[in-house]
């Protein structure tokens, strides 16, 4: 009879510790599992800043796996495709979060689609790490979950802007789109220049198609613009290029991360020795063929066969090292609650893809990337000319 | 003085683009009386064609853009027998939505084929990529390369209706398809010939305009507008309308932009369409449609 009586209390003891554990279990988190979401465009002209940046992420995650996972827990990473449109991202985070149930995103590939979601990030409290996308409304002002690990459209401007300074630029022009995408940068570039007591000689319009940019590069010309800010994308930047070279118009240009792929660009523009006089902001400094980029090349190669290593996928591998250390600064009990708590933690942490260390400062800033890293097209590839860092 | 020049000069050079496009959008209309709306996307569809043969497989660039030609023609002859054969019964507005349907599926076929390799893809010029002076004016080769295929593409077409059989049953079923038919012409046929036609001048447009333009699967509704202010401008009948439209739109575009302002550019060809459509509804060397009783 006792030992019937002692096996019944052990019994609802076993159940009602069991319900208060599952009252207090975070989602995605197991005890040999912990499920990463991630969004963004998985096709489509801009893929690469969400599939890409999700295959590194991918690969990433195996290493971490392969070397016993966080604390024994395996990660394992749930992609939803946003279409890089903003009723895609409302529907992918939606998706991430109640139907997955993931216990993080680390994503976000366009930033349309990443505003548009996150109203519901925020009222789902639940912890995102932007890894791509540059609008400033993303991250700015702080959500307490909200972290973004990409440089913001405002960072660049500004670096531009000093990069330009620095180079001793007296008539500094401006070329800009107008679409949202230019106006994201245009306006805080605006502002950067008006702090600064800067006029700028020229500031003219491209738009994304325009074949034919020697309007623009007469006017440049005329003005005598010695550093052109572009805030375009890589098709107007060549044109434009290419017919200030035509006038044999050689001034500064400086661009900005739309416009890192420097081979390709040397490519669009057609005319030889063309970029000796552009450089560009680069996330990732690094470039998937140097030699210390060998292990995640292979990585790459094992989980997506018919991919080469790109810096996309760089992008993603470094945003996933913010959120890796993270978890493991959470400890073994995680908790959602934990880990915005170690993000907060993260402070001169280098994860080598970046151009600078990685540091948070909530609650004042969760934009934890403040370097931009220029690059320079020569001997057939880009080379990393320096750092600029942000106060 | 220099100014006034390039603008010219560009403006030219740019115009000729558009013209191209609108010699290929004309030629459709004037025989089947069906503005293809999928137009820009069959050039596009051309471009990747010959950048798959020249820069992927390495063919030859001449065997590259007689290739593309012959497959943007058969690309013509199969969307006209699949979409717009089948609804010629249903009247003229089936076939323009059809043209839309086309449109889009092409684009999305392009952006699961091509896309992913790069956003805008270059593509090798015919000619050396140096600019070359001409008077007091600095041009790249290859604006040249394009302006001369468009007066030679007019020219063609100028000889091809004026003297040729196949011209003048096009410009009969245009005129009159029932009458056509009474009088023995394949009037299914004429149509079918005529969008494979239209498919391969914008295919070899593309091939021609792709160095300057670059390859991307979106660029042919762009170039469609373009193209489309020309043919409107120009009138939709008429073959030299269509490069008179085009230079127009073009020297337009240049002015505009070096003496008003950038920001105005982009938006020219829309003021030229609307500029047309209101007082000069059948365009400059356009034809009023004649009906004798």
């Amino acid at each position: 009879m006792k030992s019937s009586r002692f096996v019944l209390n052990l019994t609802v003891a076993t159940l009602i510790g069991g319900l208060v554990a599952v009252g207090h279990a975070e989602d995605g988190v197991t005890k040999d599992e912990i499920k990463i979401g991630a969004f963004g465009p998985l096709a489509g002209p801009v893929y690469m800043y969400g599939k890409l940046a999700m295959n590194g992420l991918e690969a990433l995650f195996d290493k971490v796996n392969q070397e016993g996972g966080i604390y024994g827990r395996r990660l394992k990473l749930v992609r939803e495709d946003d279409a890089c449109k903003p009723e895609g991202g409302i529907a992918a985070v939606k998706k991430l979060i109640y139907d997955d149930k993931v216990f993080a995103i680390n994503g976000g590939g366009c930033s349309n689609a990443t505003l548009a979601a996150k109203p519901e990030i925020v009222k789902a409290g639940i912890p995102f790490v932007v890894n791509s996308a540059v609008a400033d409304g993303i991250s700015s002002p702080p959500s307490p979950n909200i972290f973004t690990t990409q440089l913001t459209a405002t960072i660049e401007s500004r670096a531009q802007l000093k990069y330009a300074l620095e180079q001793k630029a007296k008539k500094i022009a401006i070329v800009a789109q107008h679409d949202a995408w230019g106006r994201s940068r245009y306006e805080p570039m605006m502002t950067a220049l008006k702090e600064q007591l800067i006029k700028p000689v020229n500031d003219e319009e491209m738009t994304i198609d325009q074949n034919d940019g020697t309007v623009q590069a007469l006017k440049l010309m005329q003005t005598g613009a010695d550093a052109v800010l572009l805030i375009v994308y890589p098709k107007p930047a060549a044109v434009l290029i290419r017919d200030s070279l035509k006038l044999g118009y050689k001034p500064l240009w400086v661009g900005q991360t739309a416009i890192q792929d420097l081979p390709q660009l040397q490519e669009q523009v057609g005319i030889p020795g063309a970029l000796e006089k552009f450089v560009s902001i680069t996330t990732i400094p690094a470039h998937p063929d140097d030699p210390e980029m060998a292990e995640w090349r292979e990585r790459i190669k094992k989980l997506f066969p018919n991919d080469a290593l790109s810096v996309f996928n760089l992008m993603g591998i470094g945003s996933g090292m913010v959120v890796v250390e993270a978890l493991k600064r959470a400890g073994p009990d995680l908790t959602r609650e934990k880990f915005l708590k170690a993000m907060g933690t993260i402070k001169n942490f280098k994860t080598g893809m970046y151009p600078g260390p990685i540091t948070c400062k909530p609650p004042v800033s969760n934009q934890c990337n403040q370097s931009v890293g220029w690059i320079r097209f020569g001997d057939g590839k880009p080379k990393s000319i320096g750092v600029t860092t942000l106060d | 003085m220099l100014m006034l020049s390039y603008l010219l000069a560009t403006g030219i050079t740019t115009g000729a683009l558009y013209a191209l496009v609108a010699l290929g959008i004309v030629v459709v209309y004037k025989a089947t009386g069906v503005v293809n709306l999928a137009h820009g996307e069959l050039f596009m569809m051309g471009g990747f064609l010959a950048y798959t043969l020249h820069v992927m497989v390495k063919l030859p660039y001449v065997l590259s853009l007689l290739l593309a030609v012959a497959g943007s023609f058969a690309l013509g002859i199969l969307t006209d027998r699949v979409a717009f054969r089948p609804l010629m019964k249903e009247g003229l507005a089936s076939v323009l939505l059809a043209t839309i349907g086309i449109s889009f599926l092409l684009k999305g076929i392009a952006r699961v084929v091509w896309g992913g390799k790069g956003d805008f893809l270059a593509f090798p010029p015919l000619v050396s990529p140096e600019p070359i002076r001409i008077g007091n004016v600095m041009i790249m080769s290859q604006q040249l390369v394009v302006l001369l295929a468009t007066l030679a593409v007019m020219l063609a077409f100028g000889v091809f209706f004026k003297t040729t059989r196949a011209g003048k049953f096009m410009q009969a079923t245009a005129s009159n398809p029932r009458a056509a038919t009474l009088v023995g012409i394949h009037v299914s046929r004429v149509y079918m010939y005529t969008f494979g036609v239209g498919a391969a001048v914008a295919g070899a447009s593309a091939v021609l305009m792709a160095p300057l333009t670059l390859l991307y699967p979106d660029i042919g509704f762009v170039l469609f507008i373009k193209g489309f202010a020309a043919a409107v401008l120009g009138g939709l009948t008429s073959v030299p309308g269509a490069i008179v439209g085009g230079l127009l739109v073009g020297i337009f575009e240049q002015l505009a932009a070096g003496f008003i302002g950038t920001t105005i550019q982009d938006v020219s060809a829309f003021i030229v369409i609307m500029f047309a459509l209101i007082f000069l509804p059948t365009g400059i060397l356009g034809t009023r449609g004649i009906r004798k009783i």
